[in-house]
């Protein structure tokens, strides 16, 4: 007995499709990154090869016993939990980044600012040579 | 300047060696004390610099403090306490410093113990040293649930890092030039106080208590904002246990 009717195989493969040109569309118009589309692409393939060789999931979820949807929602949650984590991961590095940011943004403004306090004073003094100043940080 | 008798609590003189410290405050919305704790700092410990850290404060925090005459490093967003603190550090790396000292802007610490976290750094006996309330015999405590938080995270401390901290969470602390590298590098972001310890104890620096005592705040709330002890605690407890599996950091060499 199988359980997916061609109905169901032809909304896989037009879901699966639909999702990998998606995919494909935010890359070339530069907005989705590469590095974050993995994840979506790997899964609209999945999809896609699901619905044109349902036997596959039917042949796994009857070596499990499982219903072929059950085993169908288990895989759409570890997807998304999959993505999830990953936003995670993207979401820490990038709150890192910008600390790290914002500090060197902080000092630099106020290394500027000493930096001008001491060509005004430069500028004040008569042009005569006086002693280096204090070499400043590199 | 003449010395003045300060009702025996006079500022004591630092010999440094030629050494140079920062004092690094970091400051959130502290308007109401901030130039108070600058100038006890300024009188009482006049051989340390003075750097406040303002988090994007949204009071006259930033501008009160440069009227001291004390630098100010604004950040343009808020942080929190960890990353304002670890901008301190940064600076005193760039600039070479030699010892840094982490004061609270809301004036809970004495300026005048200041000089006995320096001490142990100078004779090169530790990387940091922590002004502890409880190494005293009277003097501010805290009080209840808080207390036994403390209590609590100090033992489990204790014995991850096998040396005797009773004050986990105190933020009067200095930290010689090795710390100053590893927190300008990596400086704990949630429980920065507990947190930073166990970071140092894997680096493999040393940590010692001094006793310190500590009055109580006069405005605003603590930064270690729900003290609410079990809660508290079990948060800390469980950011502690991360720290000890996490990868250890890589540090450039110093060059010397």
């Amino acid at each position: 007995m199988y359980f997916f009717r061609w109905e169901h195989r032809v909304a896989l493969v037009l879901a699966g499709g639909v999702l990998l040109l998606m995919t494909f569309e935010l890359i070339r118009k530069r907005r989705l990154r590469e590095e974050y589309s993995v994840l979506w692409v790997l899964t609209a393939a999945a999809i896609l090869v699901s619905g044109i060789y349902p036997r596959v999931l039917e042949w796994v979820a009857m070596r499990i016993t499982l219903h072929p949807a059950v085993l169908m929602t288990f895989l759409c949650v570890l997807f998304l939990m999959a993505i999830l984590l990953h936003y995670s991961v993207v979401i820490s590095k990038h709150s890192e980044r910008e600390k790290g940011l914002t500090q060197e943004l902080a000092l630099l403004k106020d290394e500027i600012s000493r930096l001008r306090e001491e060509v005004k004073e430069a500028r004040k003094q008569p042009p005569e040579r006086k002693p280096r100043p204090p070499a400043l940080r590199t | 300047m003449p010395q003045e008798p300060n009702n025996g609590r006079a500022s004591r003189q630092v010999d440094l060696g030629g050494r140079r410290a920062l004092t690094i405050i970091p400051a959130y919305n502290e308007a109401d004390c901030i130039q108070r704790v600058i100038r006890d700092l300024q009188e009482r410990a006049p051989w340390t610099d003075v750097l406040v850290v303002n988090d994007g404060s949204r009071d006259a925090t930033g501008r009160l403090a440069r009227e001291t005459g004390a630098r100010v490093i604004d950040l343009p967003v808020n942080l929190g306490i960890g990353g304002a603190v670890q901008t301190g550090y940064r600076y005193a790396r760039e600039e070479g410093y030699d010892v840094a000292l982490q004061f609270d802007g809301d004036g809970q610490h004495r300026a005048s113990r200041l000089a006995d976290l320096v001490v142990p750094i100078l004779a090169g006996e530790a990387d940091l040293v922590i002004g502890s309330r409880f190494l005293v015999p009277r003097g501010m405590t805290a009080t209840g649930m808080r207390w036994i938080g403390i209590k609590i995270l100090s033992v489990a401390i204790s014995l991850f890092i096998r040396r005797k901290v009773s004050d986990p969470t105190s933020g009067f602390r200095a930290a010689g030039r090795r710390a100053i590298q590893l927190f300008a590098a990596e400086y704990p972001q949630d429980y920065p106080e507990p947190e930073s310890l166990v970071l140092l104890h894997k680096q493999g620096l040393r940590v010692c208590e001094v006793p310190a005592t500590m009055r109580r705040r006069r405005d605003g709330t603590s930064s270690i904002r729900p003290l609410h002890g079990a809660h508290y605690m079990s948060k800390v407890l469980l950011a502690v246990v991360m720290d000890l599996v996490k990868a250890p950091v890589h540090l450039e060499e110093e060059v010397a």
